[in-house]
């Protein structure tokens, strides 16, 4: 468990950097993409969905202790919701964006989807991941 | 035979012992996410979350298949088949069901055919369809008593409690089972109160959906102006108006996995309500106000409430028309606006006129079937409210420096 301790606490610290910079990049008002991730900057997903990624990084710190009582093994839980919602409507909206086929068709070529679906992703969809190590846990605790 | 005091309690003991088993609780994960999504501290990252997940859901599916599919359909194969079609030796005929022929958009046409079957089908019905599972799935996993619960302080400032949120979000769907909700408030004050704020200030479905559609970029600002209008109104209503709002104990059931007959139940039963009576009153709406144009009632009636919409609300006065559609329909007043040329903040302004004024008229009808007085009660408060909101939303823009 001290292992999990350590492992929530530093992804909790990563989520919370990732909400931060969500918020900031909004602020400014522009995208920003490095590499493998992209952040948006528009109100919708980056200020409400990074402020939701920024409480998913509180959740996950404040039960950095003691992770083997339920009470705090539940806030990792929360906190891992949080990553699953933000990721789900984010791959769910390109999933969605993906498959019309705009002026050329009804639908889109494997192509025009596999390129719609590829990265830069969002902050949220790569946190997703590594998030879903609380199973492990509820697994052991359960 | 009659038993004493005590030999009563014995005898409580005895069948107690007999069939009561105690065992030691254990408290269980669900349990205790259950008991964090309650408080304050924890519960209202957890609301704001919900809320996320639902619009974005909302936003993608009902775009899937409107900008995806049924634009695409509409403009490109429906509109130009009607045109070409469609007998023009009755012009005023050819109007009422086509529309314009040079409109080059289900949008911009109007006919009954064409932007009001666009309308129902094409932007409203995919939008109530995600609404509906949604707030289904919400209901049905038990987050709706949690979020009633954490509301439950606010909604005290305007005189409902909690449970006031049921009709509200109800309401998002369609004002019609939002004003039946109402009845689960105790008090007429409350249910007053309610009623009142839903038919003025609560959008339905099928508004979200075509405001989705064409104003995207403004709606959010749109929303604000009802959820402030929503709050301050309340706020006034439970100062002026007497009458009791008490409190109420609230039964939180745990979480449990929805049951899919019961959703698809929910559903079917909610969009039976939406085919029966929306997509018919949406054909009416653009029947009638086509009648109208034609017959110049629209015309007069733009030029006498010239005054108060260019002067006092700060909006062309070719938005009578569209307001005088939102009786029947509101998606298909928005719709309407869309096409009126006039600046952004004009459009936000005249949105939120078109949401605030009169309700629909299945609302309405709902209204009368709650009681007469607290209809004419509700129209005069809906009076008011729309002069001095849209004069207030007016100033705003103006201070602002973009009206």
């Amino acid at each position: 468990m001290r292992l999990g301790s350590v492992y929530f606490a530093l992804l909790g610290a990563v989520t919370l950097a990732c909400g931060f910079v969500d918020l900031m990049v909004t602020l400014s008002g522009e995208y920003c993409s490095w590499w493998i991730v992209e952040v948006p900057g528009d109100m919708f997903r980056g200020g409400w969905g990074g402020l939701i990624v920024l409480f998913a990084g509180l959740f996950y710190i404040s039960s950095a202790r003691n992770l083997s009582e339920i009470h705090q093994l539940s806030k990792v839980m929360m906190g891992s919701i949080l990553i699953w919602l933000i990721a789900g409507c984010d791959i769910f909206a390109r999933i969605t964006e993906s498959i019309p086929g705009g002026d050329e068709g009804w639908f889109n070529s494997m192509e025009g989807f596999q390129g719609g679906c590829a990265p830069p992703y969002f902050p949220a969809m790569l946190l997703l991941p590594f998030s879903l190590v609380v199973i492990y846990y509820i697994r052991k605790i359960e | 035979m009659s038993l004493t005091v005590d030999e009563r309690w014995d005898l409580i003991d005895r069948i107690s012992r007999e069939t009561v088993t105690a065992g030691v609780y254990k408290e269980t994960l669900t349990d205790v996410i259950g008991e964090i999504t309650i408080k304050p501290m924890t519960g209202i990252p957890v609301v704001i979350a919900s809320l996320y997940l639902f619009w974005s859901i909302f936003g993608s599916f009902a775009g899937f298949f409107t900008d995806g599919f049924f634009v695409k359909f509409f403009d490109q194969y429906w509109l130009p088949w009607w045109q070409l079609h469609f007998p023009d030796t009755w012009e005023w005929l050819y109007y009422i069901v086509v529309g314009d022929p040079l409109a080059d958009n289900c949008l911009e046409a109007f006919g009954m055919l064409t932007s009001g079957l666009f309308v129902a089908v094409g932007v409203v019905l995919p939008a109530i369809f995600i609404f509906y599972l949604m707030l289904t799935l919400l209901e049905d996993v038990g987050y709706l008593p949690r979020l009633a619960v954490l509301v439950d302080t606010i909604l005290h400032k305007i005189g409902l409690h909690g449970y006031a949120i049921v009709p509200t979000i109800l309401s998002l769907g369609c004002n019609v089972p939002g004003v039946t909700a109402t009845r689960i408030l105790e008090t007429r004050k409350e249910r007053f109160v309610m009623m009142t704020l839903l038919a003025i200030f609560v959008p339905c479905g099928a508004q979200l959906g075509i405001m989705q559609q064409v104003i995207p970029e403004t709606m959010g600002l749109v929303l604000l102006y009802l959820v402030i209008g929503y709050f301050v109104t309340g706020f006034v209503l439970n100062r002026i108006i007497p009458g009791k709002s008490p409190e109420i104990l609230m039964d939180v059931p745990p979480y449990q996995k929805p049951l899919l007959r019961n959703v698809a139940l929910k559903i079917w039963m909610r969009m039976r309500e939406f085919f029966t009576s929306a997509i018919p009153f949406v054909l009416l709406g653009v029947l009638m106000v086509n009648v109208l144009y034609l017959a110049g009632f629209i015309q007069w009636l733009s030029c006498t409430l010239s005054p108060l919409f260019v002067y006092w609300f700060g909006i062309p006065e070719a938005t009578v028309g569209p307001l005088i559609a939102a009786f029947l329909r509101k998606d298909l007043a928005v719709a309407q606006l869309s096409v009126i040329e006039m600046t952004w903040y004009q459009m936000v302004t005249a949105v939120v006129l078109v949401s605030i004024y009169f309700p629909c008229l299945a609302t309405f009808v709902m209204l009368l079937r709650e009681g007469w007085k607290e209809l004419l009660g509700s129209l005069a408060v809906l009076i008011v409210v729309v002069t001095v909101y849209g004069g207030f939303v007016h100033l705003v823009g103006i201070l602002a420096g973009v009206a």
